[in-house]
């Protein structure tokens, strides 16, 4: 790493070569001035003129949202122009201005009063409210001051810009015009803050957790953007630009050779039949992963509707979440997720931190705890379940009675809508996540009551080995190739052959080459991995026979090691590839 | 002729005041000529402001009074009520 070098948190794979857009999106400074006594009544007028046009902007912007990203993301807008309009607010500047302070210093000081009583707060809706008092500060003073216009509307199209900023706020994301920002680079952020996904849905390169990226990158300076890596090169030679775009294009080269695989089926060579879906994010994503070719979504995670968030979604937003993407796929399966976060997630009640939260009160547990909560998704779900092949998969079960429970609940969400007269499906199939051992020891304790199993690979390796799957310092012990992974993953999928029980995989282990190899090999007939490897899936299932994975993984199973047992499966996917890297080569990281 | 009235209310919507339900107090509020207020413990707030209502963080379960007084100091304090009675129109 050369002192040229920004590093930060990768969040969306690619490259670009392109000038940096730094969008401060920061309270201005504002210089303290004094008006004359017959200046008063101007200032109040220029303040309303001000407001108007600041409510004009915010109305256009909130329209473009509505089209672009729907109604729901548009709602975002709604309580800052509803603040524009406040008589408590106007009243006040008024005031202050009829004591001689101008109309950017009055409304100034009126924004730092009310911050002040939003920031005491304890309870997150009030801070979710800070945001928007701060967005509207930025723009009524901009307009006041007669500062330029900062908003990201304005980057020339084709720029192909490196969008750099502190945090992208909801309100900013979605102004995002793609044809114009190449890439996205924010000081704040993590890999699974709003932002990131939203870059990975939409497929913009991304780095966040920049840090100071804001302070240390000039507005039009090239810059190349890693998002595989994480890194900004500053001050690239030629060379350097050169040897990026040539990787850019080869990337996409890549996608092309695998987007002329979309009409291929997903067959061995020896004519097995494999069901590749998709998992999806957000429900943005529905579009992108119906056009990748998978046969539907084999985990559809429910988190972005409670994270972040100050107040819980209710049944109809959570409807045309799940209808969203149940649409999008016309009739294939759809699997979606209940709840799997922790209770300190939530946005109701205050509960406590957890010493252990991987081994704590979250998932299927706390949604069992919650019952008026969990009734309301799974409402919402058997509402979406009208529209096509809607399937609920509950997350982290150990016990077959954790199922019975969720049933329980389910059949009475489906007579309340009945009582409502609301339409809806009562009998949608309910599946177990098998990503504890103790689920998958006791897999068969779940026939009769779960209609399918999905493996959840990340969390099966974690628990199974005892190793924190977030922890750097143990990220090479952390492998689902270990003997005693491999062998919970075939009793899982032996007892559902047995019961004729679908068994899918659907962590993160089922989009590289040799774990999915591995998975083939042990029976699994179903992987369901991130929209842009659906394709690289079908080359590597289109590229081997059955029965040699099937070989290869009796020896994997075999193996006394993780190491051996990769030998092992690399040595028969060089032996299906030999050109090796066409397989290799493009890896999603 | 102006007249005062008042009434406690509890707030019955799991999500508590948050931004939609302040913002239709906001707007049933500024039908009425009287001037109307909205207190919780020892924090009384215009509720004809938006942020003087979101201000009250009121969750589920929160006990507020209602208070006006102007010409439709009756009928603005059982509309308000009205409103938070049934949810602001919320399901569950």
């Amino acid at each position: 790493m050369s002192e040229r070098h920004l590093r930060g948190i990768p969040a969306s794979p690619g490259f670009v070569v392109g000038p940096v857009h730094v969008l401060r999106w920061e309270v201005p400074e504002v210089p303290q001035r004094v008006i004359a006594d017959e200046e008063v009544e101007g200032e109040i007028q220029r303040f309303h003129a001000v407001l108007g046009k600041a409510r004009g902007r915010l109305q256009a912007i909130r329209e473009r949202a509505e089209r672009q990203a729907g109604e729901e993301e548009a709602k975002i807008f709604d309580m800052q122009i509803l603040l524009l309009q406040d008589a408590e607010l106007i009243a006040r500047v008024e005031s202050l201005v009829r004591q001689n302070l101008s109309a950017e210093t009055a409304f100034e000081v009126t924004m730092l009063e009310w911050r002040h009583h939003f920031t005491r707060h304890t309870s997150p809706m009030m801070r979710e409210r800070v945001g928007d008092i701060t967005d509207l500060q930025i723009r009524v003073l901009s307009l006041l001051l007669e500062l330029p216009d900062h908003d990201p509307l304005d980057v020339p199209k084709g720029a192909n810009a490196v969008l750099v900023t502190h945090d992208l706020t909801p309100s900013l994301t979605v102004q995002i015009d793609r044809e114009a920002i190449g890439a996205i680079a924010t000081d704040a952020g993590t890999r699974v803050s709003h932002v990131a996904i939203l870059a990975r849905s939409l497929g913009i390169p991304a780095v966040v957790g920049l840090k100071e990226a804001t302070r240390r990158l000039h507005p039009g300076e090239m810059v190349i953007l890693d998002g595989s890596a994480g890194t900004i090169l500053e001050q690239p030679t030629l060379d350097e630009m050169r040897e990026a775009r040539e990787r850019s294009s080869r990337a996409e080269r890549f996608t092309q050779e695998l987007l002329a695989l979309k009409e291929e089926e997903p067959v061995t060579t020896d004519g097995v039949e494999i069901t590749l879906r998709a998992n999806v994010d957000i429900p943005e994503e529905a579009d992108l992963a119906a056009a990748s070719g998978a046969e539907g979504v084999g985990l559809m995670r429910t988190e972005f509707l409670v994270i972040s968030r100050a107040t819980m979604p209710d049944e109809d937003e959570q409807y045309r979440a799940y209808a969203r993407v149940v649409q999008s796929f016309h009739g294939a399966p759809v699997v979606i997720r209940t709840y799997d976060i922790g209770g300190d997630k939530l946005p109701v009640g205050g509960h406590p931190h957890e010493a252990n939260p991987f081994l704590g009160w979250r998932a299927i547990r706390m949604c069992l705890d919650e019952p008026q909560l969990f009734i309301v998704q799974l409402g919402a779900l058997l509402r979406a379940a009208a529209h096509g092949d809607l399937r609920i998969m509950l997350p982290l079960v150990t016990s077959v009675d954790e199922v019975r429970a969720a049933r329980a609940l389910m059949n009475e969400a489906a007579a309340d809508l009945a009582r409502r007269g609301v339409p809806h499906r009562a009998d949608v199939p309910l599946g177990v996540m098998v990503e504890t051992p103790a689920s998958a020891l006791a897999c068969d304790t779940f026939i009769g009551e779960a209609q399918f199993f999905s493996i959840g690979t990340n969390d099966l390796t974690q628990y199974t080995l005892a190793v924190d799957r977030g922890n750097v310092e143990l990220a090479d012990r952390f492998t689902p190739l270990h003997p005693a992974v491999l062998r919970l993953i075939a009793r899982t999928v032996e007892v559902g052959a047995k019961n004729g029980i679908d068994v899918t995989v659907c962590g993160e282990m089922a989009s590289q080459p040799v774990m999915a190899l591995a998975l083939l090999g042990l029976g699994v007939r179903c992987l369901s991995v991130a929209p842009r490897s659906v394709q690289l899936m079908k080359r590597l299932v289109r590229g081997i026979s059955a029965r040699k994975a099937a070989d290869a993984a009796q020896g994997a199973l075999g193996a006394r090691t993780a190491y051996a047992a990769e030998e092992i499966l690399r040595a028969c996917l060089l032996d299906a590839f030999p050109r090796g890297a066409e397989i290799f080569d493009g890896l999603p990281t | 002729m102006v007249t005062a009235a008042e009434r406690t209310v509890r707030i019955m919507n799991v999500n508590g005041l948050h931004a939609r339900p302040a913002a239709e107090v906001v707007k049933v509020a500024s039908r009425f000529k009287s001037d109307i207020t909205m207190v919780r413990d020892d924090l009384e707030v215009n509720a004809k402001s938006i942020m003087g209502v979101m201000m009250l963080a009121a969750e589920f379960g929160a006990e507020l009074i209602v208070r006006a007084s102007g010409p439709d100091a009756e009928e603005a304090v059982a509309a308000i009520a009205a409103l938070i009675a049934n949810k602001f129109g919320e399901k569950k």
